[in-house]
């Protein structure tokens, strides 16, 4: 009975038990601690568990989950250059402006959200649309602080608006 | 994810167009009119429009100068190039895809557990199955033959009946031409399966070499080359069988190796915790609270990122 087994790779245990180590092998390296490339494993397998992609239809374990490995591990990168400008941001501020510790978390991940959202935008669409609406600036100084006209800036503003609602779909 | 109709897309950048040009300030009285007209023919477009209000309403509220300051970092041009050079593909390649006919071998066993769950059944001939977290066992009755095929089984045959254990590495045949009940629990473990007998008394046959019977009370490790030696059992390793782990003045490091296999995620905690002694009694059924009263009593502390991703650290003495 135990002979005829089909391949292990079929079931997400059998693809845990049989990758993971290799898996945070490969990501260690890339990463330079042990500590995170075991969490970023473990986010891997959990992406794994709930994507919509059946097990069964993996050929190549490996090769899928380092596509879904990279995804995380460029992401994880940009969450950590995100906090470093938090934390860097949070230690500028006076002291009766630093927000209680639960509001601090909150709003990382508020930020994170939002970062994430904007992922994929060109520098200056980026810069226009934070400039209006976080700091309410209107189209004719955003045009003067990056050199174009009030019409590009409303056309950025356009495409910001368009890659968010798109990207939330 | 679903998939959204070519409608439901071009509403969505119409109201960002929309939206953008109410930004502006510039937008006239035949503006606003259009904009009531478009929104008012047809509720996708309604729809889109609101969905767009609420998008700029998560901007809103924030800390201006620290969200500024977070959102618009400098590197953030560098991701770009970093994701290029990670090769990150957008969509998986079809290749890897193949039919879904394959089987799923864990699942055609006769009985198995998840990770945290645990099963008993008492069979019609009155053998009493047990199984441990994330196990699996094949049961065929009629051949008396229990093939165990991952994690943890206890079984408990009456008196004139004998069972046939089948693991990877070889064969444990429980209860054979003696009249007194027979106990057993059988646990897979790197390479080997450790046969512990509570009752009667169970010859080991390995893959290749001699067979071995053990008494009550003896545990051993069978592996396929041989039977490892013979040693009294530890009892507090079968106390799941009850929902429970007694210890007394053990290394936290044994605890924390077994709980872990009734957790589903990860539970991990700095090597220095592994000395540290523990006595007492964890119910298996709730290791959050076993986690918590472990953190109530000895020198560590919990960190719970989520629910499956726990880390165990040393807490620093504070005077």
């Amino acid at each position: 009975m135990i002979d005829a087994a089909p391949p292990p790779e079929h079931s997400l245990p059998a693809l845990y038990r049989e990758h993971r180590g290799w898996l945070e092998t490969w990501l260690r390296r890339r990463m330079g601690n042990a500590w995170d490339a075991a969490d970023l494993s473990q986010d891997t397998f959990l992406r794994i568990l709930a994507s919509a992609q059946p097990l069964a239809d993996i050929r190549e374990p490996r090769a899928y989950l380092l596509t879904v490995g990279k995804r995380l591990l460029s992401n994880f990168h940009q969450r950590r250059s995100l906090e470093r400008a938090y934390l860097d941001a949070l230690a500028q501020l006076p002291e009766q402006h630093v927000p209680s510790p639960e509001q601090r978390w909150v709003l990382l991940e508020t930020l994170q959200a939002l970062d994430e959202l904007l992922d994929g935008l060109k520098a200056p669409v980026r810069k226009a649309f934070l400039w209006s609406q976080l700091e309410g600036l209107g189209y004719a100084e955003i045009g003067k602080r990056l050199g174009v006209c009030e019409r590009s800036v409303k056309r950025y503003m356009a495409q910001a608006y368009e890659h968010c609602l798109l990207a939330e779909l | 994810m679903t998939t959204h109709s070519p409608e439901t897309r071009e509403a969505l950048r119409a109201a960002a167009r929309w939206l953008a040009l109410v930004d502006s300030g510039g937008a006239s009285e035949g503006d606003l009119l259009r904009l009531a007209q478009w929104r008012a023919s047809s509720s996708l477009h309604e729809g889109a429009w609101q969905k767009a209000l609420l998008l700029r309403q998560r901007f809103s509220g924030l800390p201006g100068a620290l969200a500024m300051a977070t959102l618009d970092r400098p590197d953030v041009g560098r991701r770009a190039l970093l994701k290029q050079a990670l090769g990150v593909a957008a969509l998986l390649p079809a290749a890897w895809l193949v039919s879904r006919e394959l089987p799923l071998d864990a699942w055609t066993a006769d009985m198995r557990t998840a990770v945290g769950e645990r099963r008993q059944v008492l069979l019609s001939d009155g053998t009493f199955v047990q199984l441990n977290t994330d196990s699996a066992v094949d049961i065929d009755l009629s051949a008396r033959r229990l093939t165990l095929l991952r994690g943890e089984v206890a079984v408990r045959v009456p008196g004139n009946l004998s069972l046939a254990l089948q693991v990877p590495y070889g064969q444990v045949a429980l209860g054979a031409g003696d009249f007194s009940a027979g106990e057993l629990c059988l646990r897979l473990v790197d390479q080997a399966c450790r046969v512990s007998v509570v009752k009667g008394a169970a010859s080991l046959q390995p893959l290749r070499g001699p067979a071995l019977l053990l008494q009550a009370g003896q545990q051993a490790s069978l592996q396929a080359g041989g039977v490892g030696p013979v040693t009294g059992l530890d009892e507090w390793l079968l106390g799941w069988r009850e929902g429970v782990l007694r210890l007394d003045d053990r290394p936290l490091g044994e605890l924390l190796h077994e709980l872990r296999r009734y957790r589903p995620g990860v539970l991990r905690w700095a090597p220095e915790l592994e000395g540290l002694r523990v006595t007492g009694t964890f119910r298996l059924d709730d290791t959050d609270r076993v986690l918590a009263l472990l953190a109530a009593s000895l020198p560590l502390q919990v960190q719970a990122r989520t629910r499956y991703w726990v880390s165990l650290t040393a807490r620093e003495n504070r005077a």
